[in-house]
């Protein structure tokens, strides 16, 4: 029994993993992009009108029959095709364009069905069926289009993409989602002159917008480097002005000590200066009273006795003046009355031995008058001849007595100079200075005393006139003219 | 999803739509978004991108006749 149930549900199983066989061999189920395209029964053509003979399921699972239906997939991916064509442009430029055309297979049925029933075996080679028509098509886009409308105008490209070749698309059931022109080779050049001036221009506003940089940035670091410099400056001006302050203060302090001292000495020193200013005119005061005042008063004193005892002597030495005065008045007096008596005694002696000696004379001479008579008588002749010639002179001179004299005194030179020169008799040595001037001056000064006094002249002549005859011993001459020879005599021994 | 269901649809044009212009709009259709070559429906319009379209006649399998949502 047991066993029957296990061979049954062994039988069961077997067979629902038969049947899970079964179903999985005939439930397709289509992917999310792709599309099963179902043929060979006419049940159910859902979605496709009839006559087409095969359906179309996308999205879900459907039930296929082995061996009576043929299951085939379209898949609806992107696909991609690379062209590269050379074309001319709207404006007769050839150019070299690659691009790339994105299609898909349309979504619709129609779609499905048109691109199933062309490419469902040559899905692979869907791509090159679509280059090769895209090349056709694509000279007749780039033929509608300008090089700029290529390069800039994306919407007109798209739009001659949709008017060339849209609704050719659609009898494939394709769609194309995209052209894209990736390059465009100019062999002409256009394009590059095209952006030339574009490009020239915005060189030329790079290179006025780099050199206004360039000054902006060298306007900011000038700028910058004279504020750095500038805040270098003040900071060092800070910074020597806090020095210097510092270094006032350091030398304020380290002076401040001495400053101190020399204040208090200053102090000091004026208190001191003080003490002696009040000092110097205590002592002032001190001698004004003590010495000065004494010291006027002395002197007061002093020359109060001074001007009286000098009255004194004034009038003493007045007193003795007179008196002097009167005794010398008396003496001369005294001495007149005695002179005059003198003179008279020697008068009145004079007169009596002049009498004497006048008679002696007289006597001696007329002893000699003998013995001299003949010489005299001899000489007479010369003598009145002279006495004649002098008598003339006398007449001539007679008004003047001093000429006289004068005539006289030359006459008796020899006996002058005699006489001056017995001055220097005594003399052992004479020792001039001068030499022969100084002896002449000599000689000139004591003749010239001798000159000058004609008083002594007189005296002298006087007395060679009395005592010459006494002396020789001869007799006196009765008359002037015999003294003169009498005269010469004696000098001429004498010499 | 049959022609019906395509008419009456809102769409929005991204492909100017003019005389001697093949448009194109993008309609939200079957879950998705797909786009479709449009024409005008009347008259010689010529309808910018970006305006709002609602498809009058749908021709299998990419064409759509299309008009102005809004009269503005």
């Amino acid at each position: 029994m047991p066993m029957v149930v296990g061979v049954v549900a062994g039988a069961v199983v077997v067979a629902v993993l038969i049947l899970i066989g079964l179903f999985k061999m005939m439930w397709r189920v289509a992917e999310p992009n792709e599309a099963l395209i179902i043929s060979g029964s006419k049940h159910r053509t859902e979605g496709l009108e009839e006559g087409m003979g095969f359906r179309i399921v996308t999205g879900r699972g459907t039930l296929v029959l082995p061996g009576v239906q043929a299951v085939r997939k379209l898949s609806l991916d992107l696909n991609e095709t690379e062209l590269s064509v050379d074309c001319v442009t709207h404006q007769g430029i050839p150019l070299k364009v690659r691009g790339v055309v994105i299609f898909k297979v349309g979504d619709d049925f129609v779609s499905i069905a048109n691109a199933g029933r062309r490419f469902l075996d040559q899905q692979r080679m869907m791509s090159e069926r679509v280059h090769n028509v895209f090349a056709g098509h694509l000279r007749s886009i780039v033929g509608g289009l300008t090089v700029e409308d290529m390069i800039r105008d994306r919407e007109k490209l798209t739009g001659q993409t949709r008017a060339a070749c849209g609704t050719e698309m659609e009898k494939l059931g394709l769609i194309v989602d995209s052209l894209q022109i990736h390059e465009i080779e100019d062999p002409t050049g256009y394009i590059q002159n095209l952006a030339m001036p574009h490009a020239a221009a915005v060189q030329r506003d790079a290179r006025i917008a780099q050199a206004e940089a360039n000054r902006l940035a060298t306007e900011a670091e000038q700028q910058s480097y004279a504020r750095m410099a500038e805040a270098t400056r003040d900071s060092e001006i800070l910074q020597a002005g806090y020095q210097a302050e510092r270094d006032k203060a350091a030398a304020s302090s380290r002076q401040a000590g001495p400053l101190a001292d020399a204040a208090a000495r200053q102090e000091v020193v004026v208190q001191e200066t003080r003490v002696a200013e009040l000092e110097a005119h205590r002592r002032e005061q001190q001698l004004q009273a003590d010495v000065r005042k004494p010291a006027d008063a002395k002197a007061y004193e002093k020359r109060t006795l001074a001007e009286a005892e000098r009255d004194v002597r004034i009038s003493a030495a007045q007193a003795k003046a007179k008196e002097t005065e009167l005794a010398a008045a008396a003496e001369a007096t005294r001495v007149k009355t005695a002179a005059g008596a003198e003179a008279e005694a020697t008068k009145t002696r004079g007169t009596a031995t002049a009498a004497a000696t006048r008679a002696t004379g007289e006597a001696e001479a007329a002893a000699a008058q003998a013995k001299g008579l003949a010489e005299a008588e001899a000489t007479r002749a010369q003598g009145l001849a002279e006495a004649e010639a002098i008598k003339a002179r006398a007449a001539a001179l007679a008004e003047n007595q001093e000429a006289v004299v004068a005539q006289q005194l030359a006459e008796n030179w020899p006996e002058i100079v005699q006489a001056g020169a017995s001055a220097f008799g005594n003399v052992d040595n004479m020792v001039l200075l001068n030499g022969a001037d100084g002896m002449a001056e000599m000689f000139a000064k004591a003749l010239t005393m001798g000159g000058t006094g004609l008083g002594l002249a007189r005296q002298l002549l006087s007395s060679m006139n009395q005592n010459g005859p006494a002396q020789n011993g001869t007799s006196p001459a009765a008359n002037g003219a015999v003294a003169p020879a009498s005269q010469k005599i004696p000098l001429e021994q004498e010499a | 999803m049959d022609d019906a269901s395509m008419v009456g649809l809102m769409g929005r044009v991204t492909g100017t739509i003019g005389p001697g212009l093949v448009g194109e709009v993008i309609v939200r259709v079957r879950g998705g978004a797909e786009h479709f070559l449009a024409y005008a429906a009347v008259g010689t319009a010529r309808i910018t991108p970006g305006t709002v379209v609602m498809v009058v006649e749908y021709l299998p399998p990419r064409t759509v006749y299309v008009t102005a949502a809004y009269d503005s």
